[in-house]
């Protein structure tokens, strides 16, 4: 299966990990993502709050160059993910700002790519049961707290599941390498995201809160889909853990990590040594439960 | 938290003005306060969700752009996906930043000022150059210590590169922006 793939700033940099198990994952499972050629920035939470010409002109940029690949657009990212998704909405529904979006960009977009989400092309075009197939090393009961955030399924017209309020998704394909995830109820809440430099303080705030409960919830380890939620509840654990006073130790993996391990890549190609928070402890218990 | 608006006129020019098509739905709002139960800065902010349409259909605009809230919103989309009338708060508060020049206190001048430089970094890399937009960030803001000491790790675990990226498409960028801003839309 070929797929055009939009990395995203944050992929090739603090999120390098995502990429490259990312990349690694689909080689196992027989997708190949094509990186979009010349590919820029979808504009990110900065563009929209300053006007929504630019955030969605930004972003159809990128969906302008998709659509002459093909008609699919993978993105792993939950905010590029978001934008490209709205910007589509946005010149799909109201033929005037389509005008405006092409002046802006040069050429005429009407929203005809679709951007879709990559664990929906695991759930969707893979299927569980291929999946469960191809696992070489269990997960083995590995209790991991699914954690999905804002933008994966809110606003609801942009979800990529069809129940916003508990989506499922990634339950079920790490459910298919063997692990085990936790029912909890913080699944949907927002970790602070991009306040994460400006407002430090409300991140660890709501880190301290999603990772208790992750923790009380039974969870040996937190699965996302996003670089922000990743770096919040991953790179800020020890100061949330100071302020907090309290030991929390929860290994936060990109949910391709996690089913990288069960197709047997190696720690290398998923890119497991650049995870702040040590994930050995919960590794070694996965192993030999084997 | 003010738990009262002081009103002494309706001015519905000002709700009109930032939604001329009714596209946000902020008429239709209920007051269930579903949105405001839900927010995620419910604990910080100064003007919750409800209160907060509720007082541009008032016309209240000195006090919204004098107010923390339209900073503090982390464009989480928990109230419109949440709200049985489907009113898009986000949507408004972001209108609501594009009218206001500055954040009314230093605190919360920082996100506005994280946000700005950026929109920067992308109008002139075609992307998010890490290091230097968090450079740039702390000269502004003079918060110059906070999370210095992550960065030898983030560098070694290639979390943060050095050099600035060099995206082809980085001109395509810059026209966008000079584009918008020439249609008289970007600050």
């Amino acid at each position: 299966m070929n797929y055009s793939f939009f990395p995203g700033c944050s992929l090739e940099a603090t999120a390098r990990d995502f990429l490259v198990s990312t990349v690694a994952v689909a080689e196992a499972l027989g997708v190949r993502l094509q990186p979009l050629p010349d590919w820029t920035c979808c504009g990110s939470t900065p563009a929209h709050a300053s006007d929504g010409l630019l955030a969605v002109a930004l972003a159809a940029r990128n969906l302008a160059i998709a659509e002459q690949l093909g008609p699919d657009l993978v993105v792993c990212c939950s905010s590029c993910y978001s934008r490209l998704a709205a910007a589509n909405q946005a010149v799909a529904s109201d033929a005037e700002f389509r005008g405006s979006v092409a002046e802006a960009i040069g050429r005429d977009y009407n929203g005809g790519v679709r951007v879709r989400h990559l664990l929906q092309v695991l759930w969707e075009d893979i299927g569980l049961e291929e999946i469960s197939d191809s696992i070489v090393k269990s997960l083995n009961g590995l209790k991991v707290a699914c954690y999905y955030g804002c933008l994966l399924t809110r606003p609801k017209e942009q979800s990529i599941v069809s129940d916003p309020e508990d989506p499922r998704i990634m339950e079920e394909i790490l459910s298919a390498a063997g692990a085990e995830p936790v029912e909890w109820p913080y699944k949907t809440d927002c970790c602070g995201a991009s306040f994460s430099i400006s407002r430090t303080s409300t991140v660890e705030r709501l880190g301290a809160q999603i990772l208790r409960m992750a923790k009380r919830s039974g969870a040996d380890c937190i699965a996302v889909a996003c670089p922000l939620c990743q770096s919040n509840l991953d790179l800020r654990q020890a100061d949330i853990e100071k302020s907090a006073v309290e030991r929390l130790g929860i290994p936060v993996f990109y949910f391709t990590q996690l089913l990288g391990i069960a197709l047997g890549l190696s720690r290398e190609a998923l890119g497991i040594d650049r995870l702040v928070v040590d994930p050995r402890k919960v590794l070694r218990k996965s192993a030999s439960a084997s | 938290m003010n738990n009262t608006a002081q009103i002494k006129a309706i001015n519905r020019d000002f709700a009109a003005g930032l939604d001329p098509e009714g596209k946000l739905r902020l008429s239709t709002c209920l007051q269930c306060g579903k949105c405001s139960s839900g927010c995620t800065m419910r604990l910080e902010t100064d003007i919750l969700p409800h209160r907060l349409n509720r007082m541009v259909l008032f016309g209240m605009e000195k006090d919204l752009l004098a107010s923390k809230a339209i900073w503090m919103c982390v464009s989480c989309q928990t109230c419109v996906s949440r709200c049985p009338m489907k009113v898009d708060t986000p949507a408004l508060i972001d209108k609501l930043r594009a009218l206001a020049p500055k954040a009314p206190d230093q605190e919360t001048d920082r996100i506005r000022i994280f946000n700005r430089e950026m929109l920067k970094s992308i109008r002139r890399f075609g992307c998010v150059y890490e290091l230097g937009l968090i450079g740039k960030y702390k000269m502004r803001t003079l918060d110059l210590f906070g999370d210095l000491a992550k960065l030898p790790m983030m560098l070694r675990k290639g979390k943060l590169k050095l050099l600035p990226p060099k995206r082809n498409g980085r001109k395509a960028v810059a026209a966008i922006f000079k584009r918008v801003r020439n249609a008289g839309r970007v600050k």
